[in-house]
């Protein structure tokens, strides 16, 4: 961790950010509903109406609400920023994002434009707001980390993948002219390679080190990792938008570098943990970067080798490994970390010296952790195996991409119970005690 | 060290146990001892916890991955 440090004391209200982990878990089980009624057929195309649900359900149901969520957390706490109005800010981008994300799948499916307007205009506001509220706190943050820097270039991608979204939500919803084509694999790349990956870096420089207890990641890397990946994508949009083609998969070819190394130097640091004992959130690390890595691999094959081309099971797998494997990986095992931790760090500031506040392991035991893992690391490699052979494994990767995300809501809503119930007796105490004397 | 002072050793642990270990030795701290805290990093969430609290807390930094926070009771 650098030196601006954490401080929970400017940390907004457990409402705040609670919101959206709670809410996000259940898109993975609408994702799971919408590939049980599809079946097979949904891995004919990527450009499926349907897939494009698929797709969307992942990355704003599950992904966008977590990270927006969580970054409304770690601002004031990390970059020593309060965002404004917490919980109207809050309100104001977890409502439209959950209602918004809902619609575009409704859009997707029914292929009415006026969905696709509703959607437009819901996520638009959603991540306006958001977009407002986080720039503004990271132009004004004190320290310049390197975790700064990885969350400004973060927030500049999701700027553009917004920006891209929209119009192509214009495109279904008014029929505007657009390059769809071009414009669908840009929104992609900032959305997945920009936005994505960068705030998963950023995050990382801080909790790698905290949680694993492993060294901080090289200075060279935290400072520089971020911007020089925002600008190969810059480049690389210029170049596919102008047809330059060898330049844009040499560009192609430096950012899939980019990407393993990220995924190499992480799998390494905690590979030198000092903490010997198993940490039940290590494995989602490992499975993300994992995923990370394979992805940047299949992604340089498929630069270079004509076969794996279009139509080809690997486009499938370049959706399904950064999605569910790096991503979703990475943010259900934060989700473990940050979640008891935040409910036992607010028990704490109310019940300190006055209630019996419950641990860690009690609001969250690490056995449930473990054994959702398993069901999340089987929903993983069904839904690979169901790319390349999908008569065989999809309604299996269904049911276990359920199990899954129903698993993980469930296991969040223990931790809330738990943390209410403790709330009640430890204020019911005090104020017996109180009354006794 | 002596024998008025509880050592609490959280170095090389994740979060929040060093806080859970510290926070339980400070519930059972009798007037006239103190805590000495050994920490791999600036333990900021806790410093929250000591001023609404009201202890009084001093750090020193002993190397760039290890501190020490003797903590006194308000």
């Amino acid at each position: 961790m650098n030196s601006a440090g954490l401080s929970l004391e400017q940390a907004p209200p457990f409402s705040v950010p609670l919101r959206f982990f709670l809410t996000a878990p259940w898109f993975l089980v609408l994702a799971a509903l919408l590939l049980l009624w599809q079946g097979p057929e949904i891995f004919a195309s990527r450009w499926l109406p349907v897939t494009l649900a698929l797709a969307h359900l992942f990355t704003l149901g599950f992904m966008a609400q977590v990270m927006l969520g969580a970054l409304l957390q770690m601002l004031p706490v990390v970059v020593g920023v309060v965002v404004p109005h917490p919980q109207l800010t809050a309100a104001l981008i977890h409502i439209p994002l959950t209602l918004g994300a809902l619609a575009l799948t409704v859009a997707f499916l029914s292929g009415v434009p006026a969905w696709f307007q509703v959607a437009w205009w819901l996520l638009g506001l959603g991540f306006g707001v958001a977009l407002i509220a986080i720039h503004l706190a990271l132009w004004r943050a004190p320290v310049v980390s390197g975790t700064v820097i990885a969350l400004r270039c973060a927030l500049g991608a999701l700027l553009i993948t917004v920006g891209l979204g929209l119009s192509l939500g214009g495109y279904f919803g008014w029929g505007w002219s657009l390059p769809v084509v071009a414009m669908t694999q840009l929104h992609a790349a900032w959305g997945l390679a920009g936005w994505t990956l960068l705030l998963v870096a950023g995050v990382a420089y801080q909790v790698v080190p905290m949680f694993q207890i492993t060294p901080s990641y090289p200075q060279w890397f935290g400072r520089g990792f971020a911007p020089l990946m925002a600008a190969l994508l810059a480049a690389w949009s210029v170049l596919m938008l102008g047809d330059w083609e060898t330049a844009a998969r040499l560009t192609s070819t430096a950012l899939a570098a980019g990407i393993a190394l990220f995924a190499l130097t992480t799998l390494h640091l905690l590979a030198q943990r000092r903490r010997k004992i198993g940490d039940p959130t290590l494995g989602y690390w490992r499975a993300s970067m994992a995923s990370l890595l394979a992805s940047a691999l299949l992604w340089l094959a498929t630069l270079w080798i004509p076969a794996l081309g279009p139509a080809s099971p690997a486009e499938w797998l370049l959706g399904i490994l950064p999605i569910l494997g790096f991503a979703v990986a990475v943010i259900n095992g934060m989700l473990y970390k940050i979640v008891p931790f935040l409910a036992w760090f607010h028990l704490q500031a109310q019940l300190f010296r006055r209630a019996k506040v419950p641990n860690m392991k009690q609001l969250l035991p690490e056995a449930r952790i473990r054994r959702q893992r398993w069901a999340y690391l089987t929903a993983l490699l069904l839904l690979l195996a169901a790319a390349v052979y999908p008569a065989v494994f999809t309604y299996p990767a269904a049911l276990a991409l359920g199990v899954t995300g129903a698993w993980l809501g469930i296991n969040l809503l223990s931790v809330l119970r738990i943390y209410r119930r403790a709330l009640h007796e430890g204020l019911a105490s005090v104020a017996w005690k109180k009354s006794c004397g | 060290m002596d024998a008025s002072e509880i050592v609490v050793d959280g170095r090389g642990l994740a979060p929040p146990e060093p806080m859970e270990r510290v926070l339980a030795a400070l519930d059972e701290l009798q007037p006239g001892r103190r805590v000495r805290f050994l920490i791999h990093r600036q333990p900021y969430p806790l410093y929250d916890i000591l001023r609404r609290y009201h202890y009084r807390y001093e750090t020193t930094a002993v190397a760039d991955d290890h501190f020490e926070v003797l903590i006194w009771p308000p």
